[in-house]
C-alpha cells in the first residue's frame, strides 16, 4: 500500500476502473482582503466540498458556468495550488477510500490506535499534499495540465524545442540529440513536426499553439491530464481537430482526462462521466448519456434548455435562459445554492434573510427607508426602517403574491412592530449529493430523500 | 428559440433597410494589403433579423463597423462598394437611400445611435466606468431625443431648459438651475429624463431599474451590462440594430436570456437586426436568414432553415459537421483540413480552394461570384454553375453531391 508504483489493491477492481484521482470533500477558499491593513474580511469559497473519482482511462467532464470553481479545482488536482480542506488522493483504491469514509464517520476520537495508524499510512501514501520524495515526483510527472489560453501559458521567448523539451530536462529524462529526437516524436504525435522545432509560439495559429501545449503535457508520458477549456478559445473547425487529437492520444496512450469546459456539446461528446458544478459545489454527477437523457437536477435542466441543439427533436425546442445572476461565492446561498434562481424551488430549499432583503430592495421606497438589518442568523433578523409605514409596506410586500410562493411558505415569522420588521425563515441544512440511480447522483431535494416535502404547509 | 415568422423574407418586393453592394475594406499592413472584406453583398429586409456568421477573422466585425464608418483610416481603406440605407421616411415615401460610405460626417452623427445602433461583445469596454448608468443612458436621450425630453410642457419651455435638453448649457446656466425661477423647470426636466431612462431599462427586464440607474458599470454583472447596452441601443427606436457577438462573453444561461430579449424587442419594435456571431447554433435560434462568411467573402446566404438543412457551400457543410452534436461519435468530428488563407493580396481563386475536397483546377484560378441560380439560393461555388455559364467543359466543374452534405 505504501508503494505508489505497484498498488496491489488496484488489481482487485477492474484495471480500467481503478481511480487515478479521488477527491474527498475538497475545499479551496481565497481570502477577501479589505482596507489599508488588508485585513481578511471573508472568503471566496471557490471550491466548497467536492467529492468524486476519476477512473483510469476515462474522461471525466467538469461543466458549469464561469466562476463556479472549475479552474481552481483543476489546479488543486494538478497540485498547482494547495487546498483549504478535504483531500485529493492519487491512486487511492476503492477499499481504502471506503475505509477513510468509514473512519470519518466514526470520528477521530473514537478510532482505535490501529485504525488511526492505517488512516495515517493511507494518507501518507496517497494524499497529494502529504506525498514526499519519490512518490511526490511520481505523482507530479503523472499529472499534467493543459491551459485554456495556450498563448499566455507558452513562454514567448522560448523556442518550441525548449518549451516541449523542458519537462524532459527538468526530470533528467533526456539531453542532447536524444532530447531533440524525443521532442520531434512528441510534436509528431500532435500533428506537428521537425520543421517546427526552432520557432517561437507567436509564429503559430491558436490551434497549433494548443497542440504545442498538449505535446508539452505529454512529454513525461503522464497517466492523467487536466484539460482546462482546451478548445474554448478556438473556432469550431479548429476545435474539432483538437478534440479528435485528444481522443486519439487517449486511445493510444491510455490517458485519463479531467476535461473542464463550459460547453455542453463538447463535454457530452468527450466525457464518459460528467460532473455539473455550481458555485463551488457539485449539483449532479452521472454518465454522459444518462445526464443528457434524464437529468435529475433543475440546474442541469437549465443548462440543457440554453443549448436546445443537444436535445432530441431540437428543431422546435425553444432556447430558454435563467433569470438572476450567479451568487457571490464569498457569501453563497444557504440550503441549495441554486435556490435563488431555481424555477422549481420549494420552501425547503434554503430561503434566508438575504433573499427577503433582495426582494425588498426591488422596491425603491422600501430600499430607501431600510436603515439596517440586524441578523441573529442567516435565517432570522430584524429589519429596521425609518418609518413604521415603510415597515408595514415591507411586511405586506413579503406577504404578497409578488414574492415566490416557495419563499413565502418558508417564512415562519413575519412581524411588524413600529419601525421594526422581524422575519424568520425555517432553518434548513445544506443539501447533500445522494445516489438516485447506479452511478447517478444529485443534490436536488426534489429527487432525493433529504427533505420531507409533504410535511410542509 | 424558434423564430416566429415575423419578417417578409426573400420576397423581392419586401422593402429593404440596407443593401451592401460589393463592399471592400482593405488594411495596409507590413506584409502587404490585407483584403479583410473583399466584395461582400447582402440585403437586410425591413423587420428581419439577418445572421452574419463565420470564423474569427473572416471580416464580420469590419463589415459591421463600416455601416457606421468606424473603420480606422489609415490603416484601413474603404476600397470599394456601397452601403445603401433607407431610413423609415425613405421606406414609407419610397424615397431613395443614402450611401453610408458617402454621407457627410454631420449626417453620419445623426445616423449613429439614432437610425443605426450597435451593441458589442464586451459591454464592459463600451460603457464609461466613471459615469452612472443613469448618465450613460440619459446621454442617448439628450443627444438624439431632446424633443421628447420637452414633451408635455405647457407652451414653450424656457430657453435655458431647451438648451439643457440638447446638452448645450453653459457653466453659468447650470448654476442658474439650482435657484428659482429655473429650479423647478430644471427639476422637471430631470424627472422626465429619469422616467425615460427608467422605462428604457425596464424594457430590457432589468430588475429594479431605479436602483440600477444609480449604479456604476463595475457594480453590474456582464448580463446586466449587456442589458444596459441594449437599453441604450434601443432608446431611440433605431431602424437597424447591429449586434456584434453580444453574448459571446456571457454564460450560457444568461446568453439565452439576452437572446430571447433581443428577439422580443425586435418583434415588438419591428427593428431590423444584423446579428453577428461565430456560433452557428446560436444564430439559428434567432435569425430569419443567415449569411455565411469566409475569408472576406460571402459563401452563401439563405433562410436559416434551408442553410441548416441543406447547406450548399462546402465550407458551410464543413462548419456544420464540425459542431459537436448528438449524432457525433467521439474522435469522429468532421474537420476542415488546413487553415484560413492569408488575406494579403489574394489571388483570383476561390478563397476555400486550398481546403475544399471538391476543388478542381478551375477553383484555383477563378473566383466564384455569389449568384442565385434557378431553383437555388445565392451561393459562391463553381459546383453549382453550368458549363455554359463559365464557358468550360462539364468535367472541369466540381462535382457537388447535393444530397449528401
Ligand atoms: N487567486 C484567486 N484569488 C481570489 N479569488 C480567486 C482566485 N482564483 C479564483 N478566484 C475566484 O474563485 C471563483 C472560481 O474561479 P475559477 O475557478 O476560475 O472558476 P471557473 O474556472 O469555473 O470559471 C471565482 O469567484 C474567482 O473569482
Ligand atoms: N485596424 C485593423 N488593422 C489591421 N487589420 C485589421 C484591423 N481590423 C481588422 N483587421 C483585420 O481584418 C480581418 C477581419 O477582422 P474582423 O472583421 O475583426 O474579423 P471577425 O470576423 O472575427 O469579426 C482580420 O484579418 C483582422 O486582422
Ligand atoms: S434543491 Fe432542487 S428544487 Fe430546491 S432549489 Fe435546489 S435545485 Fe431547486
Ligand atoms: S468553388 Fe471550388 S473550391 Fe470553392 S467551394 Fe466550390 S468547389 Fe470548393
Ligand atoms: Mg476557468
Ligand atoms: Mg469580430
Amino acid at each position: 500500500m505504501t508503494n505508489l508504483r505497484d498498488d496491489p489493491v488496484g488489481a482487485a477492481t477492474r484495471a480500467e476502473e481503478r481511480p487515478v484521482i479521488t477527491l474527498r470533500g475538497v475545499k479551496k477558499y481565497f481570502p477577501v482582503r479589505e482596507g489599508v491593513l488588508q485585513q481578511i474580511v471573508g472568503h471566496v469559497r471557490a471550491v466548497d466540498g467536492v467529492s468524486f473519482e476519476i477512473r483510469q482511462g476515462q474522461t471525466l467532464g467538469l461543466v458549469g458556468e464561469s466562476g463556479c470553481g472549475k479552474t481552481t479545482l483543476g489546479r488543486c488536482i494538478a497540485g498547482l495550488t494547495d487546498t483549504t480542506g478535504g483531500g485529493i488522493y492519487f491512486r487511492l483504491s476503492e477499499a481504502d477510500r471506503m475505509f477513510l469514509d468509514e473512519m470519518d464517520a466514526v470520528g477521530q476520537d473514537r478510532q482505535t490506535s490501529e485504525q488511526q495508524a492505517k488512516v495515517e499510512s493511507i494518507e501518507r501514501a496517497h494524499r497529494i499534499d502529504r506525498l514526499k520524495g519519490e512518490t511526490w515526483r511520481t505523482y507530479r510527472r503523472n499529472c499534467q495540465f493543459v491551459f485554456q489560453d495556450a498563448f499566455s501559458s507558452l513562454n514567448p521567448r522560448h523556442l518550441v524545442k525548449d518549451i516541449v523539451g523542458r519537462p524532459l530536462r527538468v526530470y533528467k529524462e533526456a539531453s542532447g540529440t536524444d532530447l531533440t529526437e524525443r521532442v520531434v516524436e512528441l510534436l509528431e504525435s500532435v500533428g506537428l513536426g521537425r520543421q517546427h522545432l526552432y520557432r517561437y509560439p507567436h509564429q503559430f495559429s491558436g490551434g497549433q499553439r494548443q497542440r504545442i501545449s498538449i505535446a508539452r503535457a505529454l512529454a513525461l508520458d503522464p497517466e492523467f491530464i487536466v484539460l482546462d477549456e482546451p478548445t474554448s478559445a478556438l473556432d469550431v473547425s479548429v476545435q474539432s481537430q483538437i478534440l479528435n487529437l485528444l481522443h486519439k492520444l487517449q486511445q493510444d496512450r491510455g490517458l485519463t482526462y479531467l476535461f473542464i469546459t463550459h460547453d455542453l456539446g463538447v463535454v457530452r461528446l468527450m466525457s464518459d462521466e460528467i460532473v455539473v458544478m455550481y458555485v463551488g459545489e457539485v449539483m449532479e454527477r452521472a454518465g454522459a448519456q444518462e445526464l443528457f437523457a434524464s437529468p435529475r437536477h433543475p440546474y442541469t435542466e437549465a443548462l440543457l434548455a440554453a443549448n436546445p441543439d443537444l436535445l432530441e427533436g431540437d428543431e422546435e425546442a425553444e432556447m430558454r435562459g435563467l433569470e438572476g445572476t450567479v451568487p457571490d461565492p464569498a457569501r453563497p446561498p444557504r440550503g441549495c445554492k441554486f435556490h435563488t434562481r431555481c424555477p422549481v424551488a420549494t420552501p425547503r430549499c434554503g430561503w434566508e434573510v438575504d433573499d427577503a432583503v433582495a426582494w425588498l430592495s426591488d422596491n425603491s421606497t422600501i430600499l430607501e427607508g431600510l436603515g439596517g438589518v440586524e441578523r441573529s442568523s442567516d435565517f432570522e433578523s430584524v429589519l429596521r426602517f425609518a418609518e413604521p409605514g415603510t415597515a408595514a409596506e415591507a411586511e405586506s410586500l413579503l406577504a404578497s403574491a409578488a414574492i415566490p410562493d416557495a419563499m413565502r411558505a418558508a417564512l415562519v415569522e413575519l412581524d411588524q412592530d413600529g419601525p421594526e420588521l422581524r422575519i424568520r425563515f425555517e432553518e434548513v441544512d445544506r443539501v447533500r449529493l445522494e445516489d438516485v440511480d447506479v452511478g447517478h447522483m444529485t443534490s436536488c431535494i426534489l429527487h432525493t430523500s433529504q427533505a420531507d416535502l409533504d410535511s410542509r404547509p | 428559440m424558434t423564430a416566429p415568422a415575423a419578417a417578409p423574407l426573400s420576397d423581392k418586393t419586401a422593402s429593404r433597410v440596407a443593401s451592401v453592394e460589393e463592399l471592400r475594406i482593405h488594411f495596409d499592413t507590413k506584409a502587404g494589403r490585407l483584403h479583410a472584406v473583399d466584395g461582400v453583398s447582402f440585403d437586410i429586409f425591413d423587420g428581419e433579423s439577418l445572421g452574419l456568421v463565420g470564423e474569427t477573422g473572416c471580416g464580420k466585425s469590419v463589415t459591421a463597423r463600416s455601416f457606421l464608418r468606424l473603420i480606422p483610416v489609415p490603416p484601413g481603406t474603404y476600397a470599394g462598394g456601397r452601403i445603401h440605407f433607407w431610413s423609415k421616411e425613405a421606406r414609407q415615401t419610397g424615397g431613395s437611400p443614402v450611401d453610408l460610405l458617402q454621407v457627410p460626417a454631420s449626417q453620419m452623427r445623426d445616423i449613429r445611435g439614432n437610425r443605426i445602433a450597435m451593441i458589442f461583445q464586451d459591454p464592459g469596454k463600451a460603457l464609461n466606468p466613471a459615469l452612472s448608468i443613469r448618465e450613460q443612458v440619459a446621454e442617448v436621450f439628450y443627444q438624439h431625443r431632446s424633443e421628447d425630453l420637452l414633451d408635455g410642457w405647457n407652451g414653450t419651455p424656457p430657453r435655458p431648459i431647451r438648451r439643457a435638453a440638447g446638452q448645450r448649457s453653459g457653466k453659468l446656466e447650470w448654476l442658474a438651475f439650482k435657484v428659482p425661477p429655473l429650479r423647478s423647470p430644471a427639476r422637471r426636466l430631470r424627472k422626465r429624463v429619469d422616467d425615460l431612462v427608467g422605462d428604457a431599462l425596464a424594457e430590457t427586464q432589468i430588475p429594479n431599474p431605479r436602483k440600477i440607474m444609480t449604479s456604476y458599470p463595475h457594480e453590474l454583472s456582464g448580463g446586466m451590462k449587456q442589458r444596459v447596452m441594449i437599453a441604450q441601443a434601443l432608446a431611440c427606436n433605431p431602424d437597424l440594430l447591429i449586434a456584434d457577438e453580444p453574448t459571446t462573453a456571457l454564460d450560457v444561461t444568461i446568453q439565452a436570456r439576452i437572446m430571447e430579449l433581443i428577439r422580443e424587442l425586435q418583434l415588438r419594435h419591428q427593428t431590423s437586426v444584423l446579428y453577428i456571431s461565430h456560433d452557428l447554433s446560436l444564430v439559428r435560434r434567432i435569425c430569419d436568414r443567415i449569411a455565411v462568411m469566409y475569408a472576406g467573402r460571402i459563401a452563401e446566404i439563405g433562410q436559416t432553415r434551408h442553410v441548416f438543412h441543406d447547406p450548399l457551400h462546402p465550407y458551410t457543410r464543413g462548419l456544420l459537421a464540425a459542431i459537436p452534436s448528438l449524432a457525433h461519435q467521439r474522435g469522429e468530428l468532421a474537420v476542415i483540413d488546413g487553415t484560413v488563407p492569408e488575406l494579403i493580396d489574394p489571388q483570383p481563386a476561390c478563397r476555400f480552394h486550398t481546403r475544399c475536397s471538391y476543388a478542381t483546377d478551375l477553383c484555383g484560378r477563378l473566383d466564384p461570384p455569389l449568384v442565385a441560380r434557378p431553383g437555388l439560393r445565392p451561393v459562391a461555388c463553381h459546383g453549382y454553375a453550368s458549363p455554359d455559364e463559365l464557358g468550360v467543359a462539364a468535367d472541369q466543374l466540381p462535382r457537388l453531391d447535393r444530397d449528401a452534405p
